[in-house]
């Protein structure tokens, strides 16, 4: 997974790791040259042999830094490049997937995924491949070096070393066992705390913020608690076994063995020095290993994420472009369902005539909204058909017949004209002013600051209706799905709301998904459902003939009105 | 960064903390100082004398490790202890704050800052604090000793010290800026892509992916832009850093053999100074690949802080209690009131009788949200006196008066437990029996009946599982349950299903009988049930008195009642005339339209 998306980037990362050798291998030039300097000084002491050195140990150090800061930047620049390609596969992605998709899952988990997930790839891309790359080659030279100048004293300075890995070994496994008790507990205390953020000001209406409290404070003591007694320990090892990695440790071993090797004439005291020089780092990059393969852990998480994202289905394209003959909107044996295991819809057929009203009216959950989505393809019926046309949806051009005005509006951060004209990019002011004009919203916009320039986002509820209003009777497309838009932020402009609408039913053909008896008494086709399937149809009169659920309904809200 | 530690965890833990990672420094550069002696005594072929300087370098090794051990543990506990302290002063000071601060948006951030916030900050002690404080104090420590040792040397590693100090401040800024550009132009590429994803239904109704992919497009090249440059600035920033750490190695490289070959510096002791400038360096290139953690660890704490600074709603020494006679329920005595800005009351006076039912009714922006917010005392009123039961709500303290108002409001928040449990948040301690009674009166049984573990099905994050409507009748049986004499009501907008609409509307008359209601109104039927109607324009009250009474005297309300009842008589109708639409007449005298109501 993480391999294939950083496909694009491989070659560069090679180059990148190259470099880094290079750049550790001449960081331990000037250390090197130091130890040599030091022989000179404290034997011939020849001048034109030190500045030699002294210009090695430049040099060195000019390579170093003239490498590192190449691989660094060839990593970078990768990685920003990755980040835009992955952006842009999602991206396309997103413009693929069912509708449905996005009810599934919320806005933010979209973000997530183009934003932060493919961020979390940047420390993989841009530093993981360097870190690792350092962390081994520097300690493995500096070792083969150290080895060259003298192996009995080579041998001292990694002495620690195996101490240290096998504790910490040790160390690692006690997390592991652990692992999933403490995710568990940290879960368990993220979402008190955020159900105690969340429900603190419901909690303080009925007067029993102090017992909230109280809780939230228990089960943060209680998680204090757990984490202390499962990582105290850890800690308590780790730290013991950190001081025999430490540099004052390495420091002490060596020059002891040093002083010892020395006083029996078995090593040049000058031979001591390289070991202080390079043997006491020698344990930091264990600890950039383990800072690295965290990051590395949430990066590998990342991409899997990003993966899934991209691997989602996609909405068949068209299979062939079929043109419309008319717009009569068939729905032929319709069924459709989430999961794959329940039907929510089953067996339905409908014929919507062009220039009628056809209302879906039945309990909630009885598929009403459901069956009006398959028309604008937030999804595909697992069985059957539906036609505009005679013509197949899915084989027509997206976005050309159907018109959809549902109750969570969506504007875009663009101008209140861009989002009129949203259907129309060409259409002229003084259609788009037309447009707005029926649907109640031109003096309003006219009145406000910035007119039709200034940003969608400033409009209430109901203002924002009418927009979308106005943006559907300018697109002009012959077929309408309406969801009764009567859930209004602002009550006060429903009658406004109620006009546009009606304006925009004119002459089509619509579908509309009713809450309200009232409103489609005067529908040409009033279709009952129930539990995904057609329970009755007809007109008003009809329907009120039979006995069914259709006049159960009205009795019960005639009922009410006695009631009062 | 210490300030706001010692804020949060108290000064004496961290001034201890603080003096074990002083000391661990300072012995750690001791030890690295104890490196010239014992060179110096071997190069000077007389190994025996390098023996008690080892003795000493062994106990500065043993400080060192015991002190390590120290730190070790006393940071994770520090860290541990912060969160702690953090969960318990958000808890107190969030169960202080008043009710307005909780904006939707403002308790979304704060969730998510108490999850990510409260880890990072455990983490500042033994990730951040340590290595900082050792990447300065080690140093220092090198530089003094090295000044006793050859002062010309000393004097160099201080200057190179300062140097490496001012090209690290100097990057620092350089990446903070280059971070802010990348951050923002982050956030606008994630807006478009939470845009572009909320609307795709609407872009691909009307054929326009392109269009807002555009847009989209536009965000993500910025974004990339951002990013290029931050690699083209930051990365010769990084590259100086390590240029400059080395450059003054090696100039101190150079300036030794210079002195050396003059014959004004022992070389040993020239040998053992370079040696000890490799010490002085490590800590330095450690601290300078530390910059952004260290910023958001104190960006973290800031906002932390930010919370806490917010000032709580004050609350009385001693809450009144006794009973006012002849009090009545609630009363606006020439209120003012402002969310900071312009004003959205003023001089609001009105008075609610005990067991009536009062209207709100106005225009969006009229005040109407504000004045239930002031009886429950989500605000404070700016000026004038909000009066329920004869006591001014700042006597009352927010208990008492929460024992006596119940809120039904849109927004309904279910804690994601049974359904049960949800309802008993009206009552603590109230029987099953006593919380099945308030379920029964507001029609949640039936909820129940098709959920699929019945009273014990949990309700999801934020009561998803729920339909809005049955949200709605679990908040209203929470209010029956908790049986407050006074109920603030904001009347549901949004189109409810013909079954849920007649459960709410029986729940609603279940919780208003023989209370005293204040309710926003939204449903005409509602409002001419009112015994007294508070028409609101600008925030002023522009008229007061029954339906009957404002009807006749053709003001304000008689034009409001006209264009509501057009409203409600709605009917949808195409295709077959001519004409698209038409309303029904307005009904004379009844109230038209669903007949959704209840009285008290």
């Amino acid at each position: 997974m993480l391999g294939e998306l950083l496909a694009p980037v491989r070659a560069r990362l090679w180059v990148a790791g190259g470099l880094q050798v290079v750049a550790s291998v001449a960081g331990l030039v000037p250390y090197v040259m130091v130890a040599e300097l030091a022989g000179e000084l404290l034997g011939e002491a020849d001048p034109g042999r030190i500045w030699t050195i002294v210009g090695v140990a430049v040099a060195g150090l000019l390579v170093r830094t003239l490498a590192a800061g190449t691989a660094v930047t060839v990593t970078h620049l990768a990685d920003v490049g990755l980040q835009l390609r992955l952006r842009r596969r999602i991206v396309a992605k997103l413009g693929a997937v069912p509708l449905g998709w996005f009810t599934a899952r919320g806005s933010g988990e979209v973000k997530k995924a183009v934003q932060d997930d493919v961020h979390s790839l940047h420390h993989l891309v841009g530093h993981a491949v360097l870190d690792l790359t350092s962390a081994a080659v520097a300690p493995l030279a500096s070792v083969a070096y150290l080895f060259w100048v003298d192996w009995r004293m080579a041998l001292a300075t990694v002495a620690t070393l195996p101490v240290y890995l096998t504790a910490y070994t040790l160390m690692m496994r006690g997390y592991q066992a652990r692992l999933g008790e403490m995710n568990e507990a940290t879960e368990r205390i993220n979402s008190t705390a955020v159900e105690f953020v969340n429900g603190i000001a419901v909690v303080k209406t009925f007067g029993q913020s102090r017992r909230a409290h109280e809780r939230f404070a228990r089960a943060a003591d209680d998680f204090s608690d757990r984490f202390r007694s499962w990582v105290a320990p850890m800690i308590r090892i780790e730290a013991a076994v950190q001081s025999t990695i430490m540099p004052v440790t390495v420091l002490l071993v060596v020059l002891t063995t040093g002083t010892a090797l020395v006083s029996a004439g078995s090593l040049d005291p000058v031979d001591v020095l390289p070991f202080t020089l390079l043997g006491l780092g020698l344990g930091q990059p264990l600890l950039t290993l383990g800072f690295g393969m965290g990051a590395l852990q949430e990066a590998r998480e990342a991409a899997a994420r990003v993966s899934g994202v991209l691997a989602a289905p996609e909405l068949p394209a068209a299979r062939e472009t079929a043109a419309p003959d008319g717009h009569l909107v068939e729905f032929d044996r319709v069924s459709f369902s989430y999961d794959g295991a329940r039907d929510v819809l089953s067996d339905i057929s409908l014929t919507l005539r062009p220039g009628t009203v056809t209302a879906l009216v039945g309990p909630s959950g009885s598929g009403k909204s459901t069956l009006a989505r398959l028309l604008p393809r937030y999804w595909d019926p697992t069985a059957g058909a539906v036609r505009i046309g005679g013509a197949d949806v899915r084989d027509l051009p997206p976005g050309e017949l159907v018109a959809t005005v549902f109750q969570d509006v969506r504007l875009l951060r663009m101008s209140i004209r861009d989002n009129i004209a949203l259907g129309r990019p060409g259409a002229t002011d003084a259609e788009i002013h037309a447009a707005a004009g029926a649907a109640q919203i031109h003096e309003r916009i006219l009145a406000s600051p910035g007119g039709y320039a200034a940003e969608a986002g400033g409009l209430s509820g109901g203002e924002a209706q009418r927009v979308s209003i106005a943006r559907a009777l300018l697109a002009g497309r012959p077929v309408l799905v309406l969801d009764e838009a009567t859930a209004f932020a602002d009550p006060e402009s429903e009658a406004a709301i109620q006009d546009a609408l009606s304006t925009l039913a004119e002459g089509r053909t619509v579908l509309v998904v009713a809450h309200r008896l009232d409103t489609v008494v005067d529908a040409d086709q009033i279709v009952v459902l129930d539990r995904g399937r057609v329970a009755q149809r007809g007109t008003h009169a009809e329907l009120m003939a039979e006995t069914g659920m259709y006049r159960r309904l009205w009795e019960r809200s005639a009922a009410l009105e006695e009631a009062r | 960064m210490i300030g706001q530690l010692t804020a949060v965890a108290g000064q004496a833990r961290v001034r201890g903390y603080l003096v074990t990672l002083a000391a661990f420094a300072v012995a750690q550069g001791l030890a690295f100082v104890l490196l010239v002696p014992v060179l110096r005594a071997l190069f000077a072929g007389d190994s025996a004398a390098a023996w008690p300087w080892l003795g000493a370098l062994a106990a500065a090794a043993a400080a060192c490790a015991v002190l390590q051990y120290r730190q070790a543990v006393q940071g994770f506990s520090l860290g541990l202890d912060l969160s702690r302290s953090l969960y318990h002063q958000l808890g107190d000071h969030l169960s202080a704050l008043p009710l307005g601060w909780f904006e939707a948006d403002r308790v979304g951030r704060i969730g998510r800052l108490v999850v990510q916030g409260v880890r990072a900050v455990m983490g500042v002690p033994a990730h951040l604090l340590q290595p900082v404080v050792t990447a300065f104090l080690t140093p220092v420590t090198v530089v003094v000793a090295a000044l006793f040792l050859d002062w010309r040397l000393g004097l160099a590693l201080a200057a190179g010290g300062l140097l490496l100090a001012g090209t690290y401040r100097y990057t620092a800024g350089l990446t903070e800026r280059v971070d802010h550009a990348v951050d923002a132009a982050m956030a606008e590429a994630g807006g478009r892509v939470v845009e572009f994803a909320q609307a795709q239904a609407v872009l691909r109704g009307f054929g326009r992916t392109g269009a807002a992919h555009a847009e989209l497009e536009t965000a993500l090249r910025r974004q990339h832009g951002a990013g290029r440059r931050s690699v083209t600035s930051v990365v010769p920033g990084l590259a100086l850093n390590a240029l400059a750490v080395q450059t003054v190695y090696t100039a101190l490289i150079g300036l030794g053999a210079y002195l050396a070959l003059g014959g004004s510096l022992d070389p040993a002791v020239l040998v053992a100074l370079l040696a000890l400038a490799t010490r002085f360096t490590e800590p330095l290139m450690l601290a300078a690949e530390l910059g952004g953690a260290l910023r958001m660890g104190r960006n973290n704490l800031a906002r932390f802080a930010e919370i806490l600074a917010t000032p709580p709603l004050p609350e009385p020494e001693t809450p009144a209690r006794e009973t006012v006679p002849d009090a009545p329920a609630i009363r606006f005595d020439r209120v003012d009131f402002g969310y900071g800005g312009s004003p959205v009351l003023r001089e609001v006076s009105f008075t609610v009788p005990p067991r009536t039912m009062t209207a709100l009714v106005g225009p969006s922006g009229s005040g109407k949200t504000t004045i239930t917010r002031l009886i429950a005392r989500f605000f404070d009123a700016g000026g004038g006196a909000v009066l329920v039961d004869g006591h001014d709500v700042r006597d009352l303290g927010t208990e008492e008066l929460m024992s006596r108002v119940s809120l039904v409001f849109q927004d309904v928040y279910l804690f994601d437990q049974t359904i049960e449990e949800n309802i008993a948040i009206g009552r603590p301690g109230a029987t099953t029996e006593q919380i099945r009674r308030a379920a029964g009166l507001a029609r949640v049984d039936e909820i129940v009946a098709r959920l699929p573990d019945g009273w014990a099905t949990r309700v999801g994050e934020s009561g998803a599982a729920l339909s809005g409507g049955e949200r709605q009748r679990v908040s209203i049986a929470r209010a029956i349950l908790k049986d407050a004499p006074i109920v603030l009501l904001d009347e549901a907008t949004a189109a409810l299903d013909a079954d849920n609409e007649a459960a709410v509307t029986a729940a609603l008359r279940a919780l208003t009988a023989d209370r005293t209601l204040v309710v926003i109104a939204h449903r005409l039927s509602t409002v001419r049930a009112a015994d007294q109607i508070v028409v609101l324009d600008g925030g002023r009250v522009a008229e007061i008195g029954d339906h009957d009474r404002l009807l006749a005297a053709d003001g304000r309300y008689a034009a409001f009642w006209r264009k509501r009842a057009r409203a409600a008589g709605w009917r949808l109708r195409a295709g077959r005339e001519d004409r698209g639409y038409e309303h029904a007449a307005p009904p004379a005298g009844a109230a038209p339209g669903t007949p959704a109501e209840f009285q008290p």
